[in-house]
Order: structure tokens, then sequence, then C-alpha cells
């Protein structure tokens, strides 16, 4: 009895559903792991060698505080140092990082809408949503197809860029002021929300759509009236995501030159003054930690109201 | 040590179940509840949507904490229980769920499989699921057999059809070795004829095998013609508990009726 059922399970084993593809990736992503650790030159020894060691000592000493350099520890002293910092740039500075980060979501927003809604097959196409009735004139199809490929390529073009090399093309044009790093974060983020609000759109439930559409509504007002408030909290949720993003973004391009955390983070590393350089460092990370709060919380709010 | 000898025991002693109502005032899914369900027992539920058929099982399998009262599982309060106790517990009791709830692009092998994760640690799982033992096999391949689809074993479970994958979910439930078998609303995933099969197939398992069995259904011939026990849910309330001889037709259309009809 059970010989017999072991057979069977033999059988059934062996004509067992199997995927070639899903074999030949983990294959291939072993083979890959491999090679990176063996092939990439990333030796291990390189990272702990006696002369960096002595490097990082003397790092650890510098990033003490000037004033306290030598002494004994001050609180009163620390404090002062670290409130002088703060009014002399530090404020300033991660007012314009987060000014920056708004500006840029927003324009990254209002682009991202434009490429995003017309990258949505749901949406645009001849008749979107029901069947339709008469076979649509080729050219009106075409059209159709064309501006949803066009609309996914611009965005995946603006995506291919990274913000830091939007950045660098900027700076070469507008000169060292905030503009850059708003249009380089815009740009390519516009490019990140464009294409999540169009899977959003696509992967929304297409019932009320098609209800509002087979009592005759437009496309647009489908769209406004249908799909933007069934998919607003999805929406809200990306765009608090990505905001969140650009805040950290927006520190780390100050290494361009342009005036937000990053160029003093770099200014105070060029002038060999690493206790400044620390300082700001964690008052970066401070700034992306309060950004991070306020998405996570604004993101909340949203999840809990829809 | 394989099959526990007897079913388990439910008791419900003035259970209250409220849940928030999304910013307006609390509703009591379930208010006032008490009620006993004996070894081996076979009941059926009846009752409206949101008359509290599904908090009641999910009650009983300790997946939802009452905010009043004590429900007792073969004489222990799962209100307080350790995390491992409850653990024990929720373990015997298999449950069929309304939207099956199995895990889709697993083999159905592997889904009838972790009826047991209740028992196993977290590496004995991982190799039961990767590297099942023959024992395993056979055991999982004499369900399937059981509830009628042995061939299936090794497809994946998403190619299945609504009424397989029922099959597969009732397989895992037993695999658990349960003492009790739970089933919400077991016929809305398939065809009326199929239903009948699934409603029966319930009823002759836990029979053979001793098992409480604890059924919730919209439809009223299926649960008379099954269970020699009903309980009519109404607004969180128990409307009726008797056998189906003592329910006629008023009491059912009394418990359908609209509230401000």
């Amino acid at each position: 009895m059970s010989a017999a059922r072991d057979a069977e399970i033999g059988r059934l084993w062996r004509s067992r559903p199997r995927s070639r593809f899903a074999r030949a990736s983990v294959v291939a992503m072993l083979g890959l792991v491999a090679w990176a650790w063996i092939g990439g030159g990333l030796v291990p020894s390189e990272l702990l060698s006696a002369r960096r060691l002595a490097n990082l000592e003397r790092f650890l000493g510098e990033v003490t505080p000037y004033p306290l350099q030598g002494r004994t520890f001050d609180l009163g002293v620390a404090l002062r140092w670290a409130g002088d910092l703060l009014v002399e740039r530090g404020l300033a500075a991660a007012a314009t990082t987060l000014a920056i980060s708004v500006a840029a979501i927003v324009l990254a927003a209002i682009v991202g809408a434009v490429l995003g809604a017309p990258a949505a097959r749901t949406i645009a196409s001849p008749e979107p949503w029901l069947p339709d009735p008469r076979r649509p004139a080729a050219p009106v199809a075409f059209a159709w197809r064309g501006l949803v490929t066009g609309s996914r390529a611009v965005m995946i073009f603006l995506r291919a860029i990274p913000e830091y090399l939007w950045a660098f093309l900027f700076l070469a044009m507008l000169g060292p002021t905030a503009w850059p790093a708003v249009l380089a974060l815009g740009l390519h983020n516009a490019g990140i929300l464009g294409k999540l609000g169009a899977e959003a759109a696509e992967n929304a439930s297409r019932r009320e759509p098609q209800a509002l559409r087979g009592l005759g509504a437009s496309r647009a007002q489908v769209v406004a009236i249908g799909l933007l408030p069934m998919t607003l909290p999805r929406l809200l949720l990306y765009f608090f995501y990505r905001w969140e993003t650009c805040v950290r973004e927006a520190t780390v391009l100050g290494m361009l030159g342009i005036v937000s955390l990053g160029y003093w983070i770099q200014d105070a590393r060029a002038r060999n003054h690493y206790d400044e350089m620390v300082f700001l460092i964690l008052l970066g990370a401070a700034i992306v930690l309060i950004g991070d709060v306020v998405s996570a919380v604004a993101r909340r709010v949203v999840r809990r109201a829809s | 040590m394989s099959q526990p000898p007897t079913g388990s025991r439910f008791v419900l002693e003035g259970v209250v179940v409220r849940h928030d109502g999304g910013g307006g005032a609390p509703i009591n899914a379930l208010d006032g509840v008490a009620l006993a369900i004996e070894p081996g027992e076979a009941v059926a539920l009846v009752g409206p949507s949101g008359s509290g058929k599904t908090t009641l099982l999910s009650l009983l399998n300790g997946s939802t904490r009452p905010s009043a009262g004590r429900i007792l599982v073969d004489g222990s309060d799962l209100t307080e229980l350790s995390p491992r106790q409850l653990r024990l517990v929720r373990a015997s009791i298999g449950t069929v769920h309304q939207d099956l709830a199995l895990v889709p692009n697993l083999r159905v092998s592997q889904n009838v499989l972790s009826g047991r994760l209740g028992r196993l640690g977290f590496l004995a799982s991982v190799r039961t699921m990767l590297w099942p033992s023959a024992e395993d096999l056979r055991s999982a391949h004499a369900l399937l057999e059981r509830v009628g689809i042995p061939e299936k074993l090794f497809e994946r479970t998403d190619r299945l059809s609504g009424g397989e994958r029922q099959r597969v979910a009732i397989a895992r439930a037993l695999h658990q070795q349960p003492a009790a078998l739970l089933a919400d609303e077991p016929v809305s995933s398939v065809d009326p004829a199929r239903a009948r099969d699934a409603v029966g197939l319930l009823r002759e398992l836990s029979r053979e095998r001793g098992l409480t069995l604890v059924v919730s259904l919209h439809n009223l011939d299926l649960a008379r013609s099954f269970f020699p026990r009903l309980i009519g849910l109404r607004g969180g309330r128990v409307a009726f508990d008797a056998p189906p001889a003592e329910v006629d037709e008023a009491a059912f259309e009394a418990l359908y009726e609209l509230a401000d009809g």
C-alpha cells in the first residue's frame, strides 16, 4: 500500500510542472555573486592596512570640537561651539535644504502628473475602460499607442539620469544657485512619480471607471471623478515617500557647490575642519530624520483616512 | 498520539466583540453571546451578513480577542494563555477560511504541509517546505486522495480551480491533525452542486475523525440537511439554538428580516 503510494508520488513528482527560467535565474544569480566577490576587486585586506588604521586614529582625534581639543570635556564650551556653528551657517543651510526639497517635489508632482496620465494604458486608449463598439481607425489607435510609448520613454529618460548628474548639468547652465538642485531633483522624481502614478492608475479597479464611462462620462471626467479619488491615497503615499528622499538628496547635492548643507560639509572638509564636518553631517542626519518622521506621520494619516 | 480521541469543547461566556466602526460609534459585532459546543458536535451557524458568524468563528480559533467575556477551549481561557500556549491551541483547530487563504504560488503539497507549521520550529518548517520527507509526502498525498484530488500533489496552487483549491484548504486543515474543524461559508467560493459536496465532505471528515465541526452557512437548506444543531445569529446575538426540526420557517424568516423593514 505504502509502496504503491510512494511509486505514485514519484510519478507525480517526475511529471510536476517546473520552470526552466526560475532555475536558470538562480544559477545566474549565484554565478554573479561569486564573480562580484572574487573578480570585482573587492579585496578585504585593503580595508584594514596599518596605514589606514593610523589615518583613522588621527581622524578621530580631529573630530573632537576644536575648542575642546587637548582639554578636558566642558559641556558649556561644546554647546557654545555648536550654537555658533548653527547660527553661522547650519540653520540657513538647513532651511535651504528644506526649501529645495519642497520646491523639487512639487515640481516633480506636476510634471509627473502631466507625463504619468498618458502613460497609463487604461487612460490612454481610443476607447478607455469599455470595449470599443467600433474598431478604431488604425491611425487613431496608433496615435494613442504612440502617446503611451512617448510619455513612458520621456519618463525613463528622466529616471535614467541620476539626480547628481542632472544637477551637474544644470549647474553648468545656471550657475551656483539653488535652482540646479531643484530642477535636478524635480525632473528625476517626476520620472519616478509619473511611473508610479501610471502604475497606480493601471492597477486600480476597473469596475468604477467602467460604470462612469458607461453612463456617458468623458475620459477627463472619469479620471477626475473616478480614478483620481480612488488612487489619491496611493499617490499621496508616493508623494511623501519621494519627498523624504528629496530631503536626503538635497543635502548631498550641496557637495556640487549649491548652498545646502552638503556645501558646508564639503567646505569644512576642504579646510580640514573635521569637527565642523562631522557636526554638519549629524545636522544633516537630523534633518533627514525629521523629514522621515513628518513623511511617516503624513502617510499614516493618509492611510487612516482612506 | 496521532489522533486526539475526541474533538474540542468550546464554551463562550458573555462574549462581546466591539469594533471601532471607522470613526463613528463603536459597533458590537457580537453582543453578549453565551454558548457551549460539545466535543464531536456538528454545528451550523446561520444568519445574514454582518450577524457575527465570521467573528464568532475567529473567536473560536483564537484569532480575535473578545472585548469582554471568556472563551474556553477544552477548559483553557484563550484570553489568559501565554503566546506559546495560544499557538498550541491554534495548532489544534483547523480552519477553512472563506477566501481559502492558500499561498497562491506554492505547490499544493507545500500548502498542505504548511498545516503542520503550528507544531514545527522555524528550521524544521523550512526543511519540510523545501525537502519534504517521504513520510510528509505520503501523508499529504493520502489527504489529497481523501478529498478527491491526489493527482494535484505537485501542481502550483494558483493553477487550480476554485473547487480544487477549496479541497486543498480542507487538506491543509486536516494535516494539522486538529481536534476541531471550522469553516467560514465553505459554499461561497463554489457553485451550488459543489457546495453540497463540500459541506457533505466536511461533515464526513469530522465524523470519521471525531472532530468538533463548526460551519457558518448562508444556505438554510444545507444547514438543515447536514447539521443536527443550528445556531441562528442576528445583530451579534443568538436568536435561536436548536435542532433543525425545532426551527420553523418563521424563525428563519425573522432571522433574515431587514432590521428597518
